[in-house]
């Protein structure tokens, strides 16, 4: 925090001007971001979950018998087709399946969303380091980074699982961080590595910043828009192993995600009988992750001017 | 001699990683709450036939001589007893895995080809319909959940149409019948692999696509294609023999990067469909607490990835001539 105060009174009277070429640079990527089809149509999906996953804390709050996970129709006990009283109908002990589908755009967010960052930052840090540092440091994080890699993590997941019992959801959560670094990592330091050799670099070092200093001031606000990128994929992905997860029995049992209830429609041989309550959890993850997808093509077309010219010529 | 030296190279790395990974799950299965005895061997077993297996597996021991038990073992094969077969587990894994590398390299091969021959395509017609079409198809395809789609596929081809059969790998009056002949039996085979070979496919193909349209898009700006256009090629020449080629070696390097993530789908689609494959035995192993099997299978499944990794590098190699090594 210090280090922050000391520069902002320093150049105190240039911070406001100096601000300006951020927001200018936001707009600019805005309006190619506006123009992009699949980029819109990802935006106004997310939206529509975001939503989704507001509303989920309304339900119950109406009747209790709407309740995701405990809530139970006292006039019925198997499952039951759409109606007025349950608009995607009831599932095999007469929990309505409409809530616990909001519920779980909930759980999908936020285990989508913090592993993600989880592993953005994990990898961001790693990859600047093994980047800036180069000789034995690099070798063996990069070493370690490919070991990781083709690591299937669903698999090492359910290993854990067999091994520590039940795990809960944010433990899932940090095993999916911890194992999903590596990519960006690896994107992070090539990106490190060209910016070394630039002027500002040799001119930081020249006035005495420190190692740290240099890779947190100087390298990272360079490569965080990439990291950014990068963090949409691994929102999907996290999304999808959690969701994969739960469908093989080893999610959190005291969560209701989209995984576990397609797991319920399977596991209790209600998959021919039921499609109102086969179809909207798989429609949900999937569109879920279709949506985090496009929001990651539309961006790096605001970020990689190459692509954008593409666009342009269209 | 150079592609021997690198294969060289990558071999010593694999056998390094795999070292690793051996001693972490072993490390992994000791620090685990819980005695490492009752995780090796079947409560049900006989006493003098569980002081038989602790000693084989060295599990009264100390902690560094165990390792060099676990060790000894693994290159030799034992890997225990399952608790649910109560048969040697190497016998089931080596059982499972020809019905694995069937399923999983022939769900591979054939999507990297749909993909590169679309996004051929797509990227020629770059712009036009054809190429939003299919871009927004491979984009939906690729983001798809393939455990619901497994779930789809079998609830519309096998239960509503009845073309296919909704689960399993054989028909067992069909192999039992001592008079059916091989072709039979082929076919047999061939037509229980439709539903899960499609669900495969179809996650898979979409992202080769993607890739290969923009990779070709990279590739005809390259100068070698304005020397073909001026040497008067047609266009369909250019395309197939200049652009394609170049184009698709990105996509052989992903299939590499992405055979952990393949092989993760691969159990979820054995399960699903009942495939009697390695990695529906590692989820089986796993909810049934049948720890010596669920070891195995992963093992296994870690050797398939790096030894996939391996010839992904070779063909690499292979298939472009400027790499040097």
């Amino acid at each position: 925090m210090t280090e922050n105060g000391s520069i902002q009174i320093s150049n105190g009277n240039k911070k406001t001007p100096k601000k300006f070429p951020m927001v200018e640079r936001f707009l600019e990527g805005w309006s190619v971001y506006k123009e992009n089809l699949i980029g819109k149509i990802g935006l106004t999906l997310l939206i529509i979950f975001a939503l989704m996953a507001l509303c989920s804390f309304f339900p119950p709050m109406i009747d209790p018998m709407y309740h995701p996970m405990t809530g139970v129709d006292p006039l019925i006990s198997h499952s039951t087709s759409p109606s007025w009283r349950h608009w995607l109908g009831t599932d095999f002990i007469g929990r309505d399946i409409f809530c616990q589908l909001l519920a779980g755009a909930r759980i999908a967010f936020m285990v989508g969303i913090s592993a993600a960052f989880m592993s953005i930052l994990l990898g961001t840090a790693i990859g600047m380091i093994a980047g800036y540092s180069r000789k034995i440091v690099d070798t063996l994080l990069m070493r370690l980074a490919d070991m990781i890699m083709v690591m299937p993590t669903l698999l090492v997941v359910l290993i854990l699982s067999s091994l520590f019992g039940q795990l809960n959801i944010w433990t899932i959560v940090l095993l999916i961080a911890l194992f999903r670094w590596p990519g960006v990592s690896r994107v992070i330091r090539a990106q490190t590595l060209s910016l070394k050799e630039r002027p500002f670099i040799e001119a930081a070092k020249v006035a005495g910043a420190s190692h740290f200093r240099i890779i947190f001031r100087h390298i990272m606000p360079n490569v965080l828009p990439l990291s950014l990128l990068y963090m949409t994929f691994r929102v999907t992905s996290a999304i999808i192993i959690e969701a994969a997860l739960a469908f093989l029995g080893f999610g959190d049992p005291s969560t209701v995600s989209w995984g576990m209830m397609l797991q319920w429609v399977w596991k209790t041989g209600h998959m021919f009988q039921a499609p109102y309550w086969l179809l909207p959890p798989g429609i949900c993850i999937s569109l879920l992750t279709l949506s985090f997808y496009m929001l990651g093509r539309a961006m790096e077309e605001v970020l990689d001017p190459r692509l954008r010219k593409e666009v342009a010529q269209e | 001699m150079e592609i021997r030296k690198f294969v060289f190279k990558r071999l010593i790395e694999i056998f390094v990683i795999f070292f690793v990974i051996l001693t972490v799950l072993f490390l992994l299965f000791r620090l685990a709450p819980g005695d490492p005895v009752t995780r090796m061997v079947d409560p049900t077993m006989t006493p003098e036939d569980a002081a038989h297996l602790i000693a084989q597996l060295g599990l009264d021991q100390p902690i560094w001589l165990q390792y060099i038990y676990y060790l000894k073992n693994f290159f030799t094969g034992n890997f225990g007893i399952s608790f649910h077969y109560g048969v040697a587990v190497l016998s089931i894994i080596l059982n499972r895995l020809p019905n694995t590398i069937l399923l999983f390299s022939t769900s591979i091969v054939l999507s990297a080809f749909a993909g590169i021959f679309l996004g051929k395509i797509a990227s020629w017609h770059k712009g036009k319909k054809i190429d939003t079409w299919m871009t927004l198809g491979a984009l939906i395809c690729h983001t798809l959940f393939l455990p619901w789609l497994a779930l789809i596929m079998i609830w519309i081809f096998g239960f509503h149409v009845g073309w296919f059969p909704l689960n399993g790998m054989i028909t067992p009056e069909i192999w039992l019948d001592s008079s059916s002949g091989f072709w039979l039996k082929f076919l047999d085979i061939a037509h229980h692999m439709v539903l899960p070979l499609a669900t495969l496919f179809l996650i898979h193909f979409g992202s080769y696509l993607l890739l290969m349209r923009s990779s070709m898009l990279d590739t005809l700006k390259e100068d070698y294609i304005l020397t073909a256009r001026a040497k008067g090629l047609t266009e369909k020449v250019i395309r197939n023999h200049h652009a394609a080629p170049n184009a698709a070696l990105p996509v052989v390097t992903s299939v590499g990067i992405s055979l952990a993530f393949s092989l993760s789908g691969g159990a979820l689609t054995e399960t699903v469909f009942s495939w009697p494959g390695i990695g529906r035995e590692l989820v089986f192993a796993v909810s049934n607490s049948d720890y010596p099997l669920a070891q195995a299978s992963f093992l296994l499944i870690a050797t398939v990835v790096l030894i996939s990794n391996l010839v992904v590098d070779v063909l690499y190699a292979y298939l472009d001539p400027r790499i040097k090594y």
